[in-house]
């Protein structure tokens, strides 16, 4: 590629200008030999158009920082822009010349550039917008050629290459156990294709990880040996019938084990390419173009897979989100909650919140599992919230169910529901139970107590008139409430609310009530668990 | 960038402009132009042997100075562009309607 002039400005606009990069170009331009003066003019157009359309539009008027990086190549030079500002996706392609008679005062910016320069690129990553623009230099123009595409090789480059990597990291999916969803793909590959071996491959930095392997591939191999790391440079399916007869990819052939490669690459959410389904055999062969459309079809189903454990852990991570994190100062009472989804997102919360000069305190189990359950549960949080605002507790349950009622009609789910507010000073616990029954409150005398539930669930009988009833908690006391799954861990009856509650008593401490549930209930709860535990110091 | 606006006899005002026409100059140029159409002299004849560079943002200026013009029956005509500012009318296909001369006085020649 011969010798390469690069030059880096870091742009803070204001106090600085277009005239900043104007100066950058100039003091650029005299370390670059034989620059022509028509490339020379191209790119000082073009690079500040950028400069300025990025200083007056992508941080709608706010300070900007920006590092503008110039490399000039003997065959092309390249300038990319990366700013911190907000603009998101920029339809480059769409930007199109407007009319002359039509006196347009602006709108010509990216347009011009693409009249310009071969290549007008914008990607969004990590909260910077990185612009690149290249130019074949006149040197190997061709005459009279409109502008062609010209992929950049340096920075946008690396700037995909660390999306890619991001992407990857935040799946989560690197160096997790084998899966059966994955395996069942390929495993089905080598069978059907009659290879053999079958591998789900992902390119991890400068390494390949095999999330699956259906054979005797390695799991894990340098990116250097990796055919799948060729792969994923393009959208296409790479098929190579016979390592050792292509030139480029001869390197990474081993006699009588990959010899014949057919791979296509998969996608992260964002549509990074983060490795390949691939499948291999120790013998040359050749791939119909009915089984490269197979191929692909496995590919989509991989994923597809792929794509809905990041959105359920993403979904898993908001609902816990949702759950009370800091405790609210509550003197003289001691209060912890754990809620261990069945799947990734779950039908249960618990909340709590000051309410007046008392706290209110929720538990919840919307009836069902997963998604459809969750969106209801952290609807039925909402509207409690706002109604636990107004009138007493009775009040706020009425107001909820008003509101919930049509939703849960429609949807056909119901809510078991313990909604409580208590008073500090008093020890008074005044609550609804909607069809809950699962709260006991132990007495520090050892006895146990449990609350009665009056009414229905929410969702059951929309003329429910709620009723309060109330308890004492005096000093040393705790109360438990739980949602059913807590029962499966124990014998499935109501006597697990007596063994908690006995562990209660025990405990020093609220949380090691629930630390010690959270321990009892991983990897081994059917449904949701949940738990909140209310002690009174004394 | 400096700016300087000559009035000339025949009603046609001159506004010669050098150093780079761009976003930080743009609206200087365009209250020129301004100023001469509201001074009644709507002819005007942008010199821009000096200007060494313009963007959009200039190319913008001189659009509103043009329309502002032609409103009030004028027009604004550019003198002696340089190559650069040649690319730009030719890429934009500006350079029909915001018509380039040798001279003030070829710009408007009838006086």
């Amino acid at each position: 590629m011969g010798e390469m002039v690069t030059r880096t400005l870091r742009l803070m606009s204001p106090p600085d200008t277009v005239d900043t990069v104007h100066d950058l170009l100039d003091s650029t331009w005299e370390a670059v030999p034989d620059l022509h003066m028509r490339d020379r003019m191209a790119l000082d157009t073009a690079i500040i158009e950028l400069a300025a359309n990025v200083i007056q539009h992508a941080n709608r008027g706010r300070p900007i920082t920006a590092t503008l990086t110039i490399i000039a190549f003997t065959d092309r030079i390249e300038a990319t822009l990366s700013d911190s500002g907000e603009i998101g996706e920029v339809d480059i392609e769409g930007r199109t010349m407007p009319e002359a008679d039509e006196l347009a005062e602006s709108g010509r910016g990216i347009a011009l550039m693409k009249a310009l320069v071969d290549t007008v690129e914008h990607r969004r990553v990590d909260g910077f917008n990185h612009w690149t623009l290249v130019r074949a230099r006149e040197q190997v123009r061709i005459p009279d050629a409109p502008p062609k595409h010209m992929p950049s090789v340096s920075i946008s480059g690396i700037i995909d290459e660390m999306a890619r990597q991001r992407a990857l990291e935040e799946m989560g999916i690197l160096d997790t156990p084998p899966e059966d969803r994955f395996d069942r793909v390929t495993r089905l590959a080598k069978q059907l294709f009659g290879v053999d071996g079958a591998m789900i491959n992902l390119i991890d930095g400068d390494r390949q990880w095999a999330k699956s392997v259906a054979g005797n591939g390695p799991e894990e191999m340098p990116r250097s040996a990796s055919v799948c790391a060729v792969t994923i440079e393009d959208e296409r399916t790479l098929v190579v019938p016979n390592l050792f007869e292509n030139p480029e990819l001869r390197d990474k052939a081993v006699a009588d084990e990959l010899v014949f490669y057919a791979g296509h690459p998969l996608h992260a959410p964002g549509g990074e390419r983060i490795g390949a389904l691939c499948v291999y055999d120790g013998s040359p062969r050749t791939f119909s173009e009915r089984e490269q459309e197979m191929l692909r079809d496995l590919a989509d189903w991989v994923q597809q897979e792929l794509t809905a454990s990041h959105e359920l852990s993403r979904a898993a991570e908001v609902q816990q989100g949702l759950l009370p994190q800091s405790l609210i100062s509550m003197p003289g009472w001691d209060i912890a909650g754990m809620c261990l989804p069945a799947r990734a997102v779950g039908g249960d919360f618990y909340d709590w919140y000051p309410v007046g000069e008392g706290a209110a305190i929720t538990l919840a189990d919307t009836m069902g599992k997963g998604i459809g359950s969750a969106i209801i549960a952290a609807t039925v949080r909402a509207v409690l919230r706002s109604a636990a605002r107004f009138g007493d507790v009775a009040g706020a349950v009425d107001l909820a169910a008003a509101s919930l009622n049509a939703d849960l009609d429609t949807t056909g789910l119901f809510v078991t529901l313990l909604h409580g507010r208590l008073d500090m000073d008093t020890g008074e616990f005044t609550y609804v139970d909607a069809g809950h029954g699962l709260t006991v409150v132990a007495r520090r005398d050892g006895t146990i107590e449990r609350l009665r539930s009056s009414t229905p669930p929410l969702g059951v009988d929309l003329d429910t008139e709620w009723q309060s009833s109330s308890v004492t908690l005096n000093p040393g006391d705790v109360l438990i409430t739980a949602s059913d799954g807590l029962l499966d861990l124990y014998d499935g009856t109501l006597d697990a609310l007596d063994k908690i509650g006995a562990l209660a008593l025990l405990a020093s401490t609220s949380s090691e009530v629930t630390d010690a549930v959270r321990t009892r209930a991983r990897g081994v709860a059917p449904d949701d668990v949940t738990v909140v535990v209310v002690r009174r110091d004394g | 960038m400096d700016i300087s606006t000559t009035q000339h006899g025949n009603g046609v005002t001159e506004i010669g402009v050098t150093g780079r026409l761009n976003m930080v100059t743009a609206a200087r140029v365009r209250d020129a132009i301004q100023t001469a159409v509201e001074s009644n002299h709507p002819r005007v004849a942008v010199d821009l042997s000096g200007v060494l560079f313009l963007d959009s943002s200039g190319l913008g200026a001189l659009i509103a100075g043009l329309k502002t013009a032609r409103e009030a029956g004028g027009d604004v005509r550019l003198v002696r562009p340089t190559e650069q500012v040649e690319l730009v009318l030719d890429l934009t296909n500006m350079g029909t309607v915001l018509k380039s001369f040798d001279s003030v006085e070829s710009a408007y020649p009838h006086g």
